[in-house]
């Protein structure tokens, strides 16, 4: 009897066994689940900085100014705020005001940090004193914002903090108050003014008109002083680190940032409270690409349509990239990266395999805002400027012998685009029929550069010694051997020039100790900007920012000529002025080669059929709110893809009852 | 056995102490604070930023005590806080150590728990069917597929049981973790058999040699002289004379299951203390690795004092001197 019961059991529990991680109550729901690999480390917007923590407090907090969802290049449009702001000159010299009008009638996320003022209320409207709030929080030391360079162009940014440090240290009353007390009581960022409830202005001391890309992420996004009191950490409260509180489309409902997080639909958000007033952030575009009516993004159905379309994202924490993949291929992840172990499998000559495509899956590709590229430290004797055209004519040769298409397709499946010049494309002035000279392989010119700078065969004419770099490495991964194989590619290639080149990988901090003391001659870098903008690469080769100096130029490339059109460049407005300013620039470093441009890296993802409006977005901007769904398609497509296969099981166990039995049997027989 | 239980605890506590002074040295002679902060906030970041993050992390005092600093240090504050639990932040992540155990020794222990039982109740059982069976090709047969189960590396079980049974034959989810009773034990079911599969060979290996061995004894002979049945002398004499090497195995395991498994936890995705350590290994997160070490060797000290004492619980013969 307890035999039969107990088989019964365990065939019911065969019968409903299933490979479905979630719940079945959400089959019919908008959930969208994604994942992430790295726990956020902070939630905090003035400190969050990676990828996993902006996909959260990119949900979570609305910015001024958003971008356009499908336009390209990158443009701006107004997000909290009514308008992009008006600009007028300010009173010091040279500097700027920008003037943000915020809508009025916005409200933050209901949460209990509101009853702090004992008021009894869990909401309450944006004021733009919750925008300058935040951007002292950015100038407050003990915050760690790790943007506070750009920001140091705002009129007294710096020197606000330097006085809240200062103020601190002599006055321990005044440290041990809500930080919005004593920033108050300083008086604020004077360059920060907050005219009436919902106009704040914001005085750029210097030429940079960039700095409205910052008022586009997170960084600059009002944060309620209510928040900061109450999450501190004490008696079981979380700390604001780990507990946001916005006005954007999203709220978090369940953060365990080992494993699972949670946004559900905000239904304070301004979009869902005020459908009427058709905000250009709460509401789909209508306009976009010729390539976004060509994949269904321009559906005139769709345009106008109010926004978020999902009730719930989900991510869940996949460490291992095949289990992840494989969740995928059953429906159970609605989007998924190209990993490497399955890329031969799911892309055929660039394009979607058959069977991928056969499921119904889509591929978009997007070119990502980078650059990686090798450097050369021109303050160098033998490859620098000091060695005059002959270093330059080195460098030339060197840049001649890297092969970047092979390069892609050995360490990275092709994926990237080969780069000309630092700007990729996307970014104004990039030009796709642009030719770098020195960006195509040609041996013989480069050997032919190698004599010119008394290096025949890589041998000095006059000494008769071999020309002996060193390539210095800082990171993990160059010591690893897929790192260690890059490295031996363009060390190969160099020695086709008789170029000795010495691999010599150091940590990040003895490399810093290097560059600081000057004693390095070739690395290898990347960079991701910011912000769409040319004046974000390009700053990277200006003089004022060598690395000698603590910029992160550290090819140390100096050039008159390039630093007087950077610096024009840099304020002027896109137009033909300012791409002939920026043809001039890549000209001087197409010559100069201080660095070698390997690549701008390439974006593979896959979606299922049932997930829509899907675009790739390389900068640091939420898009989830434009994303939909079929949870209808894609529940049946999880069910049909998914049935559980048991006849393995009858048969192990009839194969067991077979070996067994008989050995009792006989074992029986005998001990009888 | 009081006082020998205190006795032992106390060298267990040296042993404990001389553990924290060379994770100090290890972790702080191999990695300077620096490192540790660059691979926190990334290299982007301004050096003022890295200078704040290590006083907020006491990474900014002197390594070891001197003149002037004989209590403001690290090594003191290393032991200070190890000695009281106070384990601080993640350097990774800046979550306190102490929350991050405590949200993570659940999970852990919702593996681990049924883990360990099902192995024992499967791997004694067979064990024993092996031995009770001896010299037939059950046997041989019992023998064969152990040392095979052995051989084979844990990773393959896991990499082969999410591709057959998560994959192919949809029985389970591939991966993942959730609280939610509905279905927990879908998530849970592919590691614990995975777990079960990998370790079964191995103990049915030890616990059949244990058993032949004393069913060689002359007390089984005696029994079986007078005509005892050999399924009795299996299951109750043979079983429970062979207790103490078997208690030597599985209670010193006990005390780690609190710390999970780090292989199934990481490769299945369960949130325990496991998939934390690798974590802490992969993103040179070195107060959580400094934390679970001091932690693995507490629960080794208190392991090897409740093997002790377990055997005078199963053999009256036994006397704590």
């Amino acid at each position: 009897m307890r035999g039969a019961v107990a088989c019964s059991v365990l065939l019911g529990a065969l019968l409903a066994c299933t490979n479905n991680p979630y719940p079945s109550e959400d089959d019919d729901r908008k959930v969208l689940y994604t994942t992430f690999s790295e726990a956020p480390r902070s939630l905090d917007p003035a400190v969050a900085y990676d990828v996993g923590a902006h996909a959260i407090t990119g949900a979570v907090y609305d910015t001024l100014l958003e971008y356009h969802y499908l336009k390209r290049p990158y443009t701006l449009i107004p997000g909290l705020a009514l308008d992009l702001p008006e600009s007028r000159p300010g009173e010091a010299d040279g500097s700027t005001v920008y003037r943000f009008e915020l809508r009025p009638g916005v409200l933050y996320q209901e949460d209990p940090a509101f009853t702090i003022d004992g008021s009894g209320r869990r909401t309450r409207p944006v004021l733009a004193a919750d925008v300058a709030f935040q951007l002292a929080r950015l100038a407050d030391p003990t915050v760690n914002s790790p943007v506070i360079e750009p920001f140091s162009h705002v009129a007294g940014f710096q020197a606000f903090g330097e006085r809240l440090v200062e103020r601190r240290k002599a006055d321990p009353d005044f440290a041990a108050r809500p930080v919005h007390e004593q920033y108050a009581e300083l008086g604020g960022i004077p360059g920060v003014r907050v005219e009436g409830d919902h106009v704040l202005e914001v005085e750029v001391a210097s030429d940079y008109p960039q700095i409205l890309y910052w008022f586009a992420m997170q960084f600059t996004t009002p944060v309620p002083w209510e928040a900061i009191a109450y999450y501190d950490g004490e008696e079981g409260r979380p700390r604001f680190d780990d507990h946001p509180v916005g006005t954007g489309p999203f709220v978090l409902s369940h953060y365990d940032k080992q494993s699972r997080m949670v946004l559900d639909a905000n239904p304070n958000w301004y979009g869902v409270q005020h459908p009427e007033w058709r905000a250009p952030g709460a509401v789909y575009p209508s306009e976009g690409e010729p390539e976004d009516v060509a994949a269904g993004r321009l559906d005139p159905s769709i345009a106008g349509s109010p926004l978020p379309f999902l009730e719930r994202i989900v991510y869940l924490r996949e460490q291992e990239a095949i289990p992840y993949f494989n969740k995928f291929l059953q429906g159970y992840y609605d989007a998924a990266g190209v990993i490497k172990e399955s890329f031969d499998r799911v892309i055929s000559q660039g394009r979607l395999s058959p069977a991928m495509a056969g499921m119904d899956i889509s591929l978009e590709k997007g070119v990502e805002p980078t650059v990686f590229y090798l450097g050369f430290n021109l303050e160098d004797e033998t490859i620098g400027l000091p060695a005059g055209d002959d270093g330059r004519r080195i460098r030339q040769a060197m840049s001649l012998v890297i092969d970047t298409e092979e390069y892609t397709r050995i360490f990275s499946n092709s994926r990237g685009v080969p780069a000309q010049s630092p700007l990729p494309p996307g970014i104004f002035g990039y030009d796709e029929n642009y030719e770098n000279p020195y960006r195509r392989v040609d041996l013989e010119r480069a050997q032919q550069l190698m004599v010119e700078a008394g290096y025949p065969g890589g041998v000095d004419a006059e000494t008769g010694k071999p020309l002996v770099l060193t390539f210095d490495t800082y990171d993990t991964y160059d010591t690893s051997s897929q790192g260690l194989l890059q490295f031996r590619f363009f060390t190969d290639a160099w020695r086709k020039l008789g170029i000795d080149v010495q691999v010599e990988a150091t940590n990040y901090n003895q490399f810093q100790e290097k560059v600081r003391n000057g004693d390095y001659q070739i690395f290898m870098w990347g960079w991701v900007a910011d912000y769409p903008d040319p004046e974000n690469f390009l700053f990277l080769l200006w003089s004022e920012m060598a690395r000698s100096k603590g910029g992160p130029n550290t090819a140390n490339f100096s050039n008159p000529r390039y630093d007087e059109l950077y610096l024009s460049m840099k304020s002027r407005a896109n137009g033909p002025e300012r791409l002939a300013e920026i043809r001039e620039m890549l000209a001087i470093l197409e010559t100069e080669r201080p660095w070698i441009e390997l690549v701008h890296r390439e974006d593979y993802s896959l979606y299922h059929g049932w997930l829509d409006h899907v675009k790739p977005f390389g900068m640091s901007f939420s898009t989830s709110k434009y994303l939909d769904l079929d949870p209808g398609v894609r529940t049946a497509r999880r069910l049909e893809w998914n049935r559980p296969i048991l006849w393995p099981i009858w048969a192990g166990l009839g194969l067991g009852v077979a070996l067994i039995v008989p050995g009792i049997v006989t074992f029986m027989r005998e001990r009888q | 056995m009081l006082a020998y239980a205190i006795r032992r605890m106390g060298y267990g506590i040296l042993v404990v102490l001389g553990v924290l002074f060379f994770l100090f040295v290890l972790f702080f002679a191999v990695t300077s604070p620096d490192d540790v902060a660059r691979k926190a906030l990334g290299e982007r970041v301004p050096d003022s930023v890295v200078e704040q993050w290590k006083i907020n992390h006491g990474y900014d005092k002197p390594l070891f005590p001197g003149p002037g600093r004989w209590t403001d240090n690290m090594l003191v504050d290393h032991y200070r806080r190890m000695l009281t639990f106070d384990f601080g932040r993640s350097d990774a992540d800046d979550t306190p150590i102490m929350d991050r155990i405590t949200r993570g020794a659940g999970p852990s222990l919702t593996l681990t728990v049924p883990l360990f039982l099902l192995s024992l109740f499967t791997g004694i059982p067979l064990a024993l069917l092996v031995a009770f069976f001896r010299e037939t090709y059950i046997d041989r047969l019992g023998v064969v597929i152990a040392v095979l189960a052995m051989s084979v590396s844990i990773l393959l079980y896991i990499i082969g049981a999410q591709y057959l049974i998560g994959k192919l034959l949809h029985w389970f989810p591939i991966s993942g973790f959730d609280t939610d009773p509905r279905v927990i034990a879908r998530f849970l079911a592919l590691p614990i058999l995975v777990g079960v599969l990998s370790g079964i060979g191995g103990d049915i290996r030890f616990y059949r040699t244990v058993f032949l061995e004393e069913s060689n004894t002359d007390y089984v002979r005696t029994a079986r002289a007078k005509g005892c049945g050999e399924a009795r002398i299996m299951s109750v004499h043979v079983f429970r004379n062979s207790l103490i090497p078997l208690l030597t195995q599985v209670v010193v395991a006990i005390p780690f299951l609190f710390t999970g498994s780090l292989l199934l936890e990481s490769f299945f995705g369960i949130p325990g203390l496991g998939a934390m350590t690798v974590d802490a290994i992969q993103g040179n997160d070195f107060s959580v690795l400094r934390t679970m070490v001091y932690i693995g060797s507490l629960l080794f000290v208190v392991g090897q004092v409740l093997t002790d004492l377990s055997y005078g619980l199963v053999d009256p013969r036994v006397r704590f001197e």
